[in-house]
């Protein structure tokens, strides 16, 4: 296995009105392997977005990129000049956006919009042979009677045909990684397994970042774990490792939120507080108000990220068994 | 689309019976007397009260009003009080002078202003933007008698470039000669309206583009490696477009009616002039007309405007 993508102590913030910078996503290390599906997940507001953001090079204007690299098959994607990134986009890796609502132009018809980064990225393609691959993939995600659907508007869809045509539309060029940011969550559920569904069947051919603040989509399909929370890695790990053995107070707070079949119906836990803004991070551990076990240095110094067992990392002030040498952010 | 556009096309009718109605009472309500006008105290007695009974003003008001209706029915407009010559024909000679000047202005302002806009909104805040910005306020908010009379100053008393007035040099000239100075004489006027129309162009495109470029699908198009100029010719252009054309079309509209002040300091013989200079002799009829037409024009561009926009848009369903 090799490594597609690979996160190296990268770290991004905002410009204020006043021109200061506020960091939000802080030293971020984590990789994804070809062939693997890896969930980043976290509650809303942790960074999820702006780090697939950055992959693809798509970030909001006031954005200030503070350091690290963004590894793409070994070169640093923060360094490719815009023309590089254009060819890159789409056709290495393709993103599905959170709102399948607005994320499709409305005055366009679908196959247009399916057909267009074929176009681009292959110029010699004829028309025929564009309308022919936008048939194939609508009828690949399932989208019945696609002829005549791809000569229909967005608004003619329903949510879930949408957010089906959105992937066809990623799928054109058969990229190597495919980001999903929330592609499942406006879905009602029979139509998010169905998605879901389609998304496992991808990893056939390329590997998918999972963005979900939904642990159950996590656990139908990933491969490791990315656990975000206020712009830092509090913990990653196999699915397994962070499922069974969660170690970080924020991942088992997550794990005891999720609703099981025991649960019934009284209340969920829910972790008290919430995920602070940006001006209002802490000094140390960015959880550590929300945090039941928080020490004095927690609110203070950046806790150390520590390995505590083969690719299962913690970033916390607590001891924990298995417990390796602190492991050095800076050589991952 | 059928049944959309009938609707449209009798709340127009309505629109433009209810204008004329209106006008015609304005005008017969006011407190001057336009026997006074159309008499000359010279004439004798009896050719008086026979003028008199040519315009049907010896009828009483409700009277008068059914007669200019069943006219309007039958295409008549009435006579003019000043020279007794039929409205309509006074009116078909100036409106081509009125379409050309339009024509001109709404063509370079929708070159000019797209272009601009579209450049604003890509430099937000910046200082290109700021710059445009500022000359829009300007173009929207200067009084236009005195950007006609600074360009009347500069370009055609102080320069020479151009004539101070009217659209051609009598006697006129032939064949290209003719053209060529009536082109001259356009260049001013043209300029006037230029200035005020092609800002608000600017402006609506910019903050519609400002918009659109805000939207989740033009950064979707992005994610699928398009460049800018292909995101703004193919997912920002289209949609951005929409607030354009309703202005434009609400500029065409009533700029049949005349860009009344333009015209009347550059002497131009459209219908605007026209207005102006039937206030002043008070001819009602010819007030009627051109107010006439100028309701038409509103009303038919609204619906053309409606149209281009239900084309551009397909969430727009003309089916009702
Ligand atoms: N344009 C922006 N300017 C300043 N802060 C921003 C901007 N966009 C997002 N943020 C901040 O970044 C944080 C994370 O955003 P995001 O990546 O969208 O989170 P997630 O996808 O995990 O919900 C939020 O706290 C938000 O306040
Ligand atoms: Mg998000």
């Amino acid at each position: 296995m090799s490594r597609l993508i690979e996160f190296k102590n990268y770290s991004m913030g905002f410009r204020d009105e006043d021109g200061r910078v506020h960091n939000l996503l802080d030293n971020i290390c984590f990789s994804i392997e070809e062939g693997t599906a890896v969930g980043i997940v976290g509650e809303s507001g942790c960074g999820k977005s702006m780090t697939s953001l950055s992959i693809m090079g798509l970030l909001p204007p006031s954005v200030v990129i503070q350091g690290g690299e963004i590894l793409y098959k070994g070169t640093d994607l923060l360094k490719k000049s815009k023309t590089e990134m254009q060819e890159i986009r789409g056709k290495e890796i393709a993103m599905i956006f959170q709102e399948p609502m607005t994320a499709l132009n409305p005055v366009h018809t679908i196959g247009f919009q399916i057909g267009e980064a074929l176009k681009i990225h292959f110029p010699d393609t004829s028309k025929e042979d564009i309308q022919k691959a936008v048939i194939k993939q609508l009828e690949l995600v399932g989208i019945p009677n696609p002829e005549a659907r791809a000569m229909q508007y967005p608004h003619q869809f329903s949510g879930g045909m949408r957010q089906r045509a959105m992937i066809a539309m990623a799928l054109i060029c058969q990229p190597k990684l495919l980001i999903a940011d929330e592609a499942t969550t406006a879905l009602d559920v029979t139509i998010q397994a169905q998605v879901l569904d389609l998304m496992k069947r991808l990893k056939e051919s390329g590997s998918l970042m999972v963005v979900t603040h939904n642990l159950g989509v996590v656990a139908e399909l990933c491969d490791e774990v990315v656990v975000m929370y206020a712009g830092r890695v509090v913990e990653r790990g196999s699915l397994e490792a962070i499922l069974d053995h969660p170690l970080h107070p924020y991942t088992k707070g997550l794990m005891a939120a999720i609703p099981t079949m025991t649960s019934g119906d009284e209340e969920l836990y829910t972790i008290p507080g919430s995920v602070p803004n940006i001006e209002n991070f802490e000094k140390g551990c960015r959880f550590s108000p929300r945090c039941e076990y928080c020490l004095d240095k927690c609110k203070d110094d950046v806790p150390p990220t520590k390995q505590v067992d083969d690719r299962h990392y913690v970033q916390c002030w607590l001891t924990f068994d298995g417990e390796g040498a602190d492991y050095d952010n800076n050589n991952s | 689309m059928g049944r959309l556009l009938l609707l449209r096309t009798s709340k127009g009718l309505l629109t433009i019976f209810v204008s004329i109605t209106i006008t015609f009472f304005i005008l017969r309500f006011m407190p001057a007397d336009p026997i006074s006008i159309l008499i000359d105290p010279k004439m004798g007695p009896e050719v008086q009260a026979q003028m008199i009974r040519r315009f049907g003003l010896d009828k009483s008001v409700p009277e008068q009003y059914f007669i200019f209706l069943k006219g309007l029915v039958t295409g008549d407009l009435g006579l003019s009080f000043k020279n007794q010559q039929p409205v309509i024909e006074i009116i078909m000679q100036k409106l081509p002078w009125t379409l050309l000047l339009l024509f001109v202005v709404v063509v370079l302002s929708l070159l000019v202003g797209i272009p601009i806009g579209v450049l604003a909104a890509r430099k937000q805040g910046k200082f290109a933007d700021k710059l445009i910005n500022f000359m829009v306020t300007l173009g929207i908010s200067v009084f236009l008698p005195f950007l006609a009379f600074g360009f009347l100053y500069i370009f055609a008393y102080y320069f020479k470039l151009f004539p101070t007035g009217g659209a051609y040099t009598p006697p006129p000239k032939q064949g290209l000669a003719y053209y060529l100075d009536v082109a001259k004489h356009a260049v001013l006027p043209s300029l006037t309206l230029f200035c005020s129309h092609v800002a608000s162009v600017v402006l609506y495109t910019r903050n519609s583009m400002i918009d659109v470029f805000n939207e989740d699908y033009i950064r979707t198009a992005y994610s699928k490696g398009l460049n800018e100029p292909m995101v703004i010719r193919y997912h920002a252009l289209k949609n951005a477009m929409i607030p354009t054309i309703t202005v434009t079309g609400l500029m065409i509209g009533t700029m049949v009616g005349g860009a009344v002040m333009t015209e009347t300091i550059f002497a131009w013989p459209g219908v605007g002039r026209l207005i102006y200079d039937s206030v002043s002799a008070m001819d009602y009829p010819v007030l009627q007309g051109a107010f006439l037409i100028l309701a038409v024009s509103v009303v038919v561009m609204n619906i053309i405007t409606d149209l281009v926009i239900a084309w551009l848009d397909p969430r727009i369903k003309l089916g009702g």
